[in-house]
């Protein structure tokens, strides 16, 4: 945890953290029922986050009833329409509800988090990820729901392709410290008409672009016509960490993207976080990036690991368990009603 | 629930279904909102703090009376910094009921722009709080046991795999999560953070806006709300908190009882108006999350 010298050191990301409503539970407890019965095929869901915006606490990747689709039909396609804004923020994720205990202690979950990889992989090589920066943030998620007792277990995972050899930062400083008060004026600027423009409020990836005397945020495909444009360019994302040390986790695909389409060897980034709602100078921070030489990423079918798995509430790689009979089983809440 | 609420609330549903909603402005009369004018005031807190959001809930919850994608409003992952029982006389000093993270240069908003005196904080005998009103009324809420986060230890172990080529558990990129936890405020009476998201949804019955709040524990594991009653005032845990079924979105979840709300707006009016203030229905929402510490 050192910084502002020139030496560079390895840079290590906060992991993210999920949460889910009850009314995720509620439901996929009809989901289960009604319309996925005994099928056990993944089924696409959306998650929500927002930028930090308290210096205690980090922002997590909420699930909430909208999280899953309503129209029974809706299972086939790749992704839902789900309503966003800018303090929900759509993410894409898969999950794999499984019928019985055994089926989801038997998931095998490196393998489904090397499926989600490659997608980003593939997102990423294809551009699409350019296109639609919200990809590179994807989400796994696997469960059981046990109905006669109201209990859920579950998992998540946030797949993020791991960089070998590391990725190091010269750099890591608050916005207020690496720019003077007009850039940070200018940067406050660009950041409010890009969270507070609907088109754009929820892509948590972005760029912004200093020209001659002004700053503008842009989305990241734009990257080269920017280069061609002239000025300097930072890329920037929605940062979910609170941290004051350290970037979070969503920074690591887009460094992946930043190395594989852009070719770049150094790299500024912005993490992102909010006061009240404006980009607060001291928690947000600025981060020179060193990415290394990745010579077999270009290589035909090459894919990239992947790590991400959720650790529970006492650090440990396992499942969570949430039990949620009080507020849904009927027979208890009749008999406490009477 | 006790029976006298259940009673309560059937009455109560039953008017909100044979009633139409309030039409004509009654704000300065009673302090009062039309679903109307809870828009206006919506809008306006949408806009000022763009942490809140307008909500569009469950599609089969929809009060015809707001347009669909703005039902309800809600402010995501505020952090509660003190615990009630701890601190006593700060709440009662700042006329506040729930101890969220209270909020600190920007939060004067509407008193201040309207050039009442910036400190009003400091003067609680000239703005009546919630909790100087209706001593006598007792409502009681029945306890459900808790629920939610589980020990993580019950739940079951994963096959395990030799971890595929292409995947790792863990990287030495990744940050220890130990390091989450080692960010704790240096005040003693700080336990782990817990957070909230509050919610404003519009009761027809009371013809006021109604403030939720749904609460999770320091690993954002859902809090059952009779835990939530721990970080509400002592005086105000049990009589004008209640747990009820929330309007809009699953499950039970704590709530300021609108019942007051109406008679508490209407002598914040008087003594603003008697300042030679005209109070703009669109500030409503910011005067009411003032008044509970919550803006």
């Amino acid at each position: 945890v050192k910084e502002k010298t020139s030496t560079s050191s390895k840079l290590m990301f906060a992991p993210w953290q999920s949460a889910v409503d009850e009314g995720f539970w509620h439901q996929l407890a009809s989901f289960k029922l009604e319309t996925q019965r005994l099928a056990e095929h993944p089924v696409p869901v959306s998650g929500f986050f927002a930028p930090c915006s308290h210096p205690q606490v980090p922002s997590h990747l909420q699930l909430m009833e909208e999280s899953l689709p309503t129209d029974p039909g809706g299972h086939s396609s790749e992704s839902f329409a789900v309503q966003g804004n800018r303090n929900k923020c759509p993410v894409p994720g898969t999950l794999y509800n499984s019928n019985t205990l055994e089926g989801f202690t038997g998931l095998d979950t490196p393998s489904l988090l090397k499926i989600t990889t490659q997608q980003i992989w593939e997102d990423i090589q294809s551009g699409r990820a350019e296109e639609t920066s919200n990809l590179l943030n994807r989400f796994l998620l696997i469960s059981f729901a046990d109905l006669k007792k109201w209990s859920f277990y579950y998992w998540f995972a946030f797949p993020a392709v791991v960089i070998t050899p590391p990725v190091t930062s010269s750099s890591c400083r608050p916005v207020s410290e690496a720019f003077d008060e007009k850039e940070s004026t200018a940067i406050r600027e660009a950041c409010s008409e890009w969270r507070g423009t609907p088109a754009t409020a929820s892509s948590c990836f972005f760029l912004l672009h200093f020209t001659s005397g002004a700053v503008i945020a842009r989305p990241i495909k734009d990257w080269k016509l920017a280069q061609e444009e002239g000025g300097k360019v930072i890329a920037a994302f929605y940062d979910p960490c609170n941290i004051s040390t350290n970037p979070g986790w969503p920074l690591r695909n887009l460094l992946a993207l930043a190395a594989a389409r852009w070719e770049v060897k150094d790299l500024r980034v912005l993490c992102y976080r909010e006061k009240r709602g404006f980009i607060d100078p001291q928690l947000s921070l600025i981060v020179d990036v060193q990415l290394p030489e990745l010579p077999e990423w270009k290589a035909p079918g090459f894919l990239p690991k992947g790590v991400g798995w959720e650790l529970n509430t006492r650090g440990k790689a396992r499942p969570r368990s949430v039990h949620l009979a009080a507020s849904m089983d009927p027979e208890r809440m009749a008999n406490e009603a009477a | 629930m006790v029976l006298s609420q259940r009673i309560h609330d059937a009455f109560k549903g039953a008017v909100e279904r044979i009633t139409g909603p309030r039409t004509v402005s009654a704000f300065k009369e009673k302090g009062v909102l039309t679903p109307d004018e809870f828009l206006l005031a919506g809008d306006n807190l949408v806009a000022k703090c763009p942490t809140w959001s307008w909500e569009a809930g469950d599609p089969s919850k929809r009060k015809p009376y707001f347009p669909a994608d703005k039902q309800y409003l809600i402010t995501r992952n505020v952090p509660c910094l003190r615990r009630a029982g701890s601190i006593e006389e700060e709440y009662e000093a700042a006329g506040g009921e729930v101890l969220l993270d209270t909020a600190d240069d920007e939060d004067e908003g509407w008193l201040a722009t309207h050039g009442a005196p910036s400190d009003t904080k400091k003067e609680p005998e000239e703005l009546p709080s919630m909790d100087t009103e209706e001593k006598e009324e007792k409502r009681h809420i029945n306890i459900i046991p808790s629920y939610a986060a589980g020990d993580d230890d019950d739940a079951p172990d994963m096959a395990d795999f030799e971890d595929a080529d292409n995947v790792m558990r863990n990287d030495d990129a990744t940050l220890e999560t130990a390091c989450l936890f080692a960010i704790e405020p240096d005040d003693a009476n700080i336990l782990r953070t817990r957070t909230y998201d509050v919610s404003i949804t519009y009761d027809k019955y009371y013809q006021t806006p109604r403030v939720w709040l749904t609460g999770y524990d320091e690993s954002r594991m859902l809090l059952s709300p009779e835990l939530v009653l721990e970080d509400v005032s002592q005086d105000h845990a049990r009589k004008t908190v209640t747990i009820e079924d929330h309007p809009h979105m699953a499950g039970k979840h704590a709530s300021v009882h609108p019942c007051r709300h109406g008679a508490v707006m209407k002598k914040i009016i008087d003594v603003l108006m008697s300042r030679g203030v005209d109070p703009e229905v669109d500030k409503y929402f910011h005067l009411l999350l003032h008044l509970m510490s919550l803006s």
